[in-house]
């Protein structure tokens, strides 16, 4: 083997028939790693979309509203548990602040977001009731792990509703579910993404259809109501 | 040979290349028909209370079913009836499925979306909501449910990427089925006013002698043709 044909080898342009399949046992590795590194690559997800807002008769009560870090920055992660599997990071925080904000300013007359938790030592603005929204569990499904064609993402939310002085008045749990069916040329990304969007649109229909019948919301606003009627009262 | 014009370029107009012209129209024609897969359909139809002059300039909304755990009815399969329905008739009024879920926002939503007529009245007794939709002059609320699925498959197919070049080689089939069915809702009346329902199938192809030549059967394009004819017929006043 002269030196030319050994520079070749290393990498350097080659010809002949040796270079040529040198270069091909190259795109061929170049290939097979490409499909490794695909198959155990972390997959990213950050939920954003288009969040209408609700189409209500605001409630009469002015609520503040505080997202706890863990909420407002949420993400879901799930390793990878074999070599075919990918990581993934679902992100949800910011579409989550985004939709509830949207949300409950259509839902209530006032809302004002609150710095810290409320606690009876604590400067509050002037609110009738403090809502603490929270991500208790968080699931998703692909079609590599379902065999059907649909992508999922289901949610449990934990809601608080505190006094100003923190001290609870209600607490009641809440689920959301969003899907999106498979499409050609669509990612996984793009599709668990969508599934997100749903979800959270999934989340604010079920808060606005079941806010009022948590029974002790339901006490809670008629206890106002019964307030407000003596205090008009001649 | 070729004659050659004043400019220096050989003459390729000559009466083979005209006669070619002439030919090529009719076979892109026999090709594309060749290359259709075959779809069989079937449209049943049972409406009542049609509106004899049209809808005049009240408007119509399509909307797809998208509670099921399983499937959901295609986003783009509603947009191809209402393209359908306004292409032949522009004078009816459909309002784009996405901008009527929105601005209707939570109420048509797969959890709280009405199932039956009278589910329309709870909605009415929201007053936002009686607003937004007198201010649409919405007379026709119509649900399809039903999806496209792919029924069967078959056969293989290489494909390769050398230095010569790339190709294929194989053939592939598979099926396609649709099921639709249309609710029509009388808006002001609250009452179904119409049921029509499609079934489409048909088999695909895909042979590859080097190029792969799709031979594919347009199931659910013909699944809205159906649909949106019957329809047509039901909302327009010159069908």
């Amino acid at each position: 083997m002269t030196g030319r044909q050994k520079k070749a080898h290393r990498g350097t342009p080659a010809h002949g028939v040796e270079g040529r399949l040198w270069a091909r046992a190259r795109s061929a590795v170049l290939a097979l790693y490409v499909v490794l590194l695909s198959a155990c690559a972390t997959k990213e997800v950050t939920v954003s979309g288009m969040f209408p807002p609700p189409l209500v008769e605001p409630l009469p009560i002015t609520i503040g509203v505080w997202y706890e870090p863990e909420f407002a920055n949420h993400e879901f992660y799930d390793e990878a548990k074999g070599r075919t599997d990918s990581t993934w990071i679902v992100k949800t925080g910011e579409a989550q602040v985004e939709m509830w904000s949207q949300l409950l300013e259509r839902m209530f007359a006032g809302i004002r977001p609150l710095d810290a938790r409320p606690a009876p030592d604590q400067m509050n603005p002037a609110v009738d009731a403090v809502l603490i929204p929270r991500v208790d569990e968080l699931q998703y499904a692909i079609p590599a792990h379902t065999n059907i064609k649909v992508y999922e993402i289901w949610m449990r939310y934990a809601f608080e509703l505190v006094t100003t002085q923190g001290e609870p008045i209600a607490e009641w749990t809440m689920t959301a579910y969003g899907k999106t069916p498979t499409a050609f040329l669509q990612s996984d990304e793009e599709a668990v993404r969508l599934a997100g969007v749903v979800a959270l649109r999934d989340a604010g229909a079920h808060f606005i259809t079941s806010f009022q019948k948590v029974p002790e919301v339901a006490q809670w606003l008629e206890s106002r109501q019964t307030a407000a009627q003596i205090s008009t009262a001649p | 040979m070729a004659r050659v014009p004043s400019d220096g370029c050989p003459d390729i107009d000559g009466p083979l290349m005209r006669a070619w012209r002439r030919v090529l129209p009719a076979l892109a024609l026999t090709g594309t028909a060749l290359l259709s897969g075959c779809v069989t359909s079937t449209v049943d139809e049972m409406v009542f209370n049609e509106p004899i002059e049209g809808i005049g300039d009240a408007s119509v909304v399509i909307l797809g079913r998208r509670h099921a755990s399983d499937y959901e009815t295609e986003f783009d399969f509603i947009e191809c009836i209402a393209d359908h329905i306004t292409k032949r008739d522009p004078s009816i009024e459909i309002i784009d499925e996405l901008d009527f879920i929105n601005s209707m926002y939570p109420w048509f939503e797969p959890r709280t979306a009405p199932l039956r007529p009278v589910d329309i009245d709870r909605l009415m007794e929201q007053a936002p909501v009686a607003e937004q939709l007198a201010a649409m002059k919405l007379e026709y609320m119509i649900w399809v449910d039903g999806n496209t699925v792919q029924t069967n498959s078959a056969g293989s197919m290489t494909c390769g990427v050398g230095p010569g070049g790339a190709g294929c080689f194989g053939f592939g089939t598979w099926g396609n089925a649709s099921d639709y069915e249309a609710t029509v809702w009388d808006f002001t009346d609250r009452a179904e006013v119409g049921r029509l329902n499609t079934q489409t199938s048909g088999q695909s192809y895909m042979p590859a002698v080097v190029v792969p030549i799709p031979i594919i059967a347009p199931v659910q394009g013909t699944a809205c043709d159906g649909l949106g004819d019957q329809l047509l017929e039901f909302l327009s006043g010159d069908y």
